[in-house]
C-alpha cells in the first residue's frame, strides 16, 4: 500500500460510526417527540374527559333535579300513588327512572332496573338521606346515576347515559392521536434535519480526509465561526498541512537525491560506453568487469529514472501528455522498443480499431517494464496480446493488454505486494534474481491508475505455470 | 567537408561529466570543444565556430537558455539542450529560447552522438525537387536554403527551415507528430510531439503575417500539421 492507505482505512473505519451518530441523534429526536406528545395527547383527553363528564353529569343532575320535584309533588299530592308520578315522568319522556315508594321500587325500563343501582348509592340516598351520583356501567354502556331523596317519602333515581359523551371522546382521542402522529412525524424530520446538519461537519472532513488520502495534499476544511466546530476543523488543517509538509519532504528527498545521482551516472555512463567501444583490446577477465560494470549502470540508471518518476508521483508533479493512440500499434511499438523487441504480440480484430487515450511514452514504459519483469522472471519468453474486454459491446469501452510469462508465476498472497514499490516477496523465489524488483511494477501501477485503469496479475489461463499481467484501460472505438 | 572536420561545442559545468562526454563523442570521430561557463562558451563560439552546441541548462552565470537566446542572436546552429529533468517547463523553456532538440539527464551517449548525427543530416537538406515553391505571400527556395515573405528573406533556423520543407512536400496534406518527428528529427514513435509544437510556433512567428492566427501552418486538431496557400 502506499503511504495513503493507513489513512483511507482511518477514514473508512470513520464512516459507520458516522452513521451511528446520525441514527442516534434520529433516535433521540424520534423518541422525545414521541413521549412528548403522547403524553400531551393523554393530558389533553384526561382534560378534556373529565371535563365532559363533569359537565354530562352536572346537566344529568339538574334534569334529575327537575324530574325528582314533579316526582315529590305527584307523591305528596292526593291520591299519593307512584302510578300517577310515574305517568307523569312518562307523559314528559322520561324512561329510565325508579321510584322507591313505599320500599317497593317502581318504574324502571329495560335499560335501567333497581338492581342497575349500586348498592353504596341505595345506602346513601335512602339510608342517609342525601342526594348523590354515580357513574355506572350498564349494560355495555357508561351511565350515571342519580339519586335524589324525597324526604319522609322514598327517593329518585334516574340514569343517563354517557354515550353522547363518549362518542365526543372518541372524535377527540382520535384527533389526539392524529395530532400525536403528526407532531412524532415532524419531530422525526427534525431530528433528520438536525442530523444532517450535525454529521456536515463529519462528513466534509470525511470527504477532505479521502481527498488528502487520493493525493491532494493541499485539501483543507473550510473555517468556521462555530467555536465547537472550529476545534475540529483546525486540528484536521494542522494535520492534513503537517502530513503535506512531511509528504512533501520526503518526495523532495526522493528528487534531491535522484538529481544528485544523475552527475554521476552521467560520467559513468559515458565512461562505460568509451570502455566498451575499446572492449576488444582488453584482457579477458577486464571484459568480465566491464560487463557487469555496463549492465549494472545501464540498471542503476533505470533505477534512477524510475526513482525520479516516483518523486513527481508523490509530489503530485506528473502531467500526462493525453493523445489518441492506436492501441494495437501502439504496443507493438512499445514492445519493439523494450528489453524484448522480437516479443510477438498478438491483437483480436476489433482490438486493432481500437483507440485509447493515453500519455505515450509513460504507457510505452509500463510496458516495457512489464516486459522487464518478465525477462527477470518470467523465463524471458514472454507474449503479449491485446483484447477487447467484451467483444459483444457495441461500442467497446474497455480493453486489455496483457503480458504472459512462463516462469513460477506470482503466488496469491504476493499479488498485491509485486506492485509495492521495492518489493521483494519470499515465495516460489520469484524475487531471488539479480535485478531487484526495483520501482518497475509499482510504476505500472502508478501509471495505470493515472490513466484510469487498473492492473492486476493473475495465472495464466491455459493451466501452464506462469503470470499473467493485465493492465485494463477505457477505450473507444476508431470511428472512419 | 565531410565529418571529419565536424566540431562540437560542449558546455556543461561538471568536469567529469564533460570529459566523459568528449571521451564519447570523440569516438564518433568529431572534435569536441569545452567550456564550462555561459561566458566561455560565448568566446569558444566565436573562435572555432562549432557545427553543433551542446548546452546543459544549469550553468553557473548565465544559464542556459540566455546561452541559447545570444547564440541565437547571430546564428543558426543546431542546439541540443541538456535539461535537468523532463518537465514541461524546461523542455518548453530550452526550445523556446531556440534549441533544436533535447536530452534529459542522465542520457546515454550513444542518444547523444544520435541526435548529432541527425541534427547535422538536416543542415544539409537533400532531395531538392522544386526550385521554388510558392505559398501566397511564401516562397520557398530549397536549393538556396532560402524563405522569402513579400519578397524579404525570412531568416529560418536549419531545423525551422527543414520543417517547413517537409510540409511544403505535399502541400495540403497532413502530416502527423510523429511523422513530423520522423522525418525531421530522426525520431521514433516515442519521439516528444513537444518538439513540434514548439518549432511550429517559432516557425509561425518568423512566416505568417499574425502569429496567432496561422494562415499558412495549419494545426489540424488531434492530427497534426498541414502547410496551406
Amino acid at each position: 500500500m502506499n503511504e495513503g492507505g493507513w489513512f483511507r482505512r482511518l477514514v473508512n473505519r470513520s464512516r459507520p460510526a458516522a452513521l451511528g451518530l446520525r441514527r442516534r441523534i434520529l433516535l433521540i429526536f424520534t423518541l422525545g417527540s414521541l413521549l412528548l406528545s403522547l403524553f400531551l395527547a393523554i393530558t389533553t383527553f384526561g382534560l378534556a374527559r373529565s371535563n365532559l363528564i363533569t359537565e354530562r353529569v352536572d346537566t344529568a343532575v339538574t334534569t334529575s333535579q327537575r324530574n325528582a320535584q314533579g316526582v315529590e309533588r305527584d307523591l305528596r299530592s292526593l291520591p299519593a300513588d307512584a302510578a300517577v308520578a310515574q305517568a307523569s315522568l312518562d307523559r314528559i319522556g322520561v324512561e329510565d327512572y325508579l321510584i322507591w315508594y313505599r320500599n317497593t321500587w317502581t318504574g324502571g325500563a329495560a335499560t335501567f332496573q333497581n338492581p342497575d343501582v349500586p348498592s353504596a348509592l341505595v345506602t346513601r340516598v335512602i339510608e342517609e338521606g342525601e342526594s348523590a351520583s354515580q357513574i355506572v356501567r350498564i349494560g355495555d354502556e357508561l351511565n350515571v346515576v342519580v339519586g335524589w331523596d324525597v324526604p319522609g317519602i322514598g327517593a329518585y333515581f334516574e340514569a343517563f347515559p354517557l354515550e353522547e359523551a363518549d362518542s365526543t371522546l372518541a372524535n377527540v382521542r382520535l384527533s389526539l392521536v392524529l395530532a400525536a402522529a403528526i407532531t412524532t412525524g415532524l419531530g422525526i424530520l427534525l431530528g433528520i434535519f438536525a442530523a444532517r446538519r450535525a454529521v456536515r461537519p463529519v462528513g466534509s472532513a470525511a470527504q477532505a480526509a479521502s481527498a488528502i488520502a487520493g493525493g491532494r495534499l493541499d485539501t483543507r476544511l473550510e473555517p468556521t465561526e462555530d467555536p465547537d466546530l472550529r476545534i475540529l476543523t483546525e486540528s484536521f488543517n494542522d494535520m492534513a498541512a503537517a502530513l503535506q509538509q512531511r509528504v512533501e519532504r520526503d518526495a523532495r528527498f526522493a528528487s534531491d537525491v535522484s538529481h544528485e545521482l544523475r552527475s554521476p551516472l552521467m560520467t559513468l555512463s559515458a565512461s562505460v560506453e568509451v570502455m566498451e567501444a575499446r572492449r576488444d583490446e582488453l584482457p579477458e577477465r577486464a571484459q568480465a568487469a566491464l560487463d557487469l560494470l555496463s549492465s549494472d549502470v545501464t540498471r542503476f540508471q533505470g533505477l534512477v529514472e524510475d526513482l525520479l518518476e516516483i518523486s513527481r508521483f508523490d509530489a503530485g508533479a506528473i502531467r500526462l501528455h493525453m493523445e489518441e493512440l492506436l492501441a494495437a500499434e501502439f504496443v507493438r511499438q512499445a514492445v519493439a522498443v523494450s528489453s524484448l523487441p522480437d516479443t510477438p504480440v498478438e491483437a483480436d480484430e476489433r482490438a486493432e480499431l481500437a483507440l485509447i487515450r493515453g500519455d505515450r511514452r509513460r504507457l510505452a514504459r509500463v510496458i516495457a517494464n512489464l516486459i522487464d519483469n518478465a525477462r527477470a522472471y518470467g523465463g524471458g519468453e514472454p507474449e503479449v496480446s491485446i483484447s477487447v474486454v467484451n467483444p459483444d459491446e457495441e461500442p467497446i469501452s474497455h480493453l486489455r493488454i496483457v503480458v504472459e510469462d512462463h516462469g513460477p508465476g506470482v503466488p496469491e498472497e504476493e499479488r498485491d505486494l509485486v506492485f509495492e514499490r521495492f518489493a521483494r516477496g519470499g515465495g516460489a523465489g520469484r524475487r531471488t534474481g539479480s535485478e531487484g524488483a526495483g520501482l518497475g511494477l509499482s510504476l505500472v501501477d502508478e501509471h495505470v491508475r493515472m490513466h484510469g485503469g487498473r492492473v492486476w496479475v493473475e495465472d495464466r489461463l491455459d493451466g501452464e505455470s506462469g503470470a499473467r499481467f493485465v493492465i485494463e484501460l477505457m477505450a473507444t472505438e476508431l470511428d472512419e | 567537408m565531410e565529418d571529419v572536420g565536424t566540431r562540437i561545442l560542449a558546455v556543461e559545468d561538471d568536469e567529469r561529466i564533460r570529459s566523459a562526454v568528449k571521451l564519447a563523442l570523440e569516438d564518433e570521430g568529431w572534435t569536441v570543444d569545452e567550456a564550462e561557463s555561459g561566458e566561455e562558451a560565448i568566446e569558444k563560439f566565436q573562435r572555432s565556430n562549432p557545427d553543433v552546441v551542446l548546452i546543459d541548462i544549469m550553468l553557473p552565470g548565465i544559464d542556459g537558455f540566455e546561452l541559447c537566446r545570444t547564440l541565437r542572436r547571430t546564428s543558426d546552429v543546431p542546439v541540443v539542450m541538456v535539461t535537468a529533468r523532463n518537465d514541461t517547463h524546461d523542455v518548453v523553456a530550452g526550445l523556446e529560447a531556440g534549441a533544436d532538440d533535447y536530452l534529459t539527464k542522465p542520457f546515454a551517449p550513444k542518444e547523444l552522438s544520435a541526435r548529432i548525427r541527425a541534427l547535422l543530416r538536416r543542415i544539409r537538406p537533400g532531395a531538392p525537387g522544386h526550385a521554388r515553391l510558392s505559398f501566397g505571400d511564401l516562397e520557398l527556395i530549397p536549393d538556396e536554403g532560402k524563405v522569402m515573405r513579400d519578397g524579404e528573406e525570412v531568416h529560418l533556423t536549419k531545423t525551422e527551415f527543414r520543417l517547413l520543407c517537409e510540409l511544403a512536400e505535399s502541400p495540403g496534406k497532413v502530416l502527423s507528430r510523429e511523422a513530423l518527428l520522423d522525418k525531421v528529427w530522426g525520431y521514433d514513435y516515442f519521439g516528444d510531439g513537444r518538439l513540434v509544437d514548439v518549432h511550429v510556433r517559432r516557425l509561425r512567428t518568423k512566416v505568417e503575417a499574425d502569429p496567432a492566427n496561422p494562415r499558412h501552418v495549419v494545426t489540424v486538431r488531434g492530427l497534426g500539421y498541414r502547410l496551406q496557400t
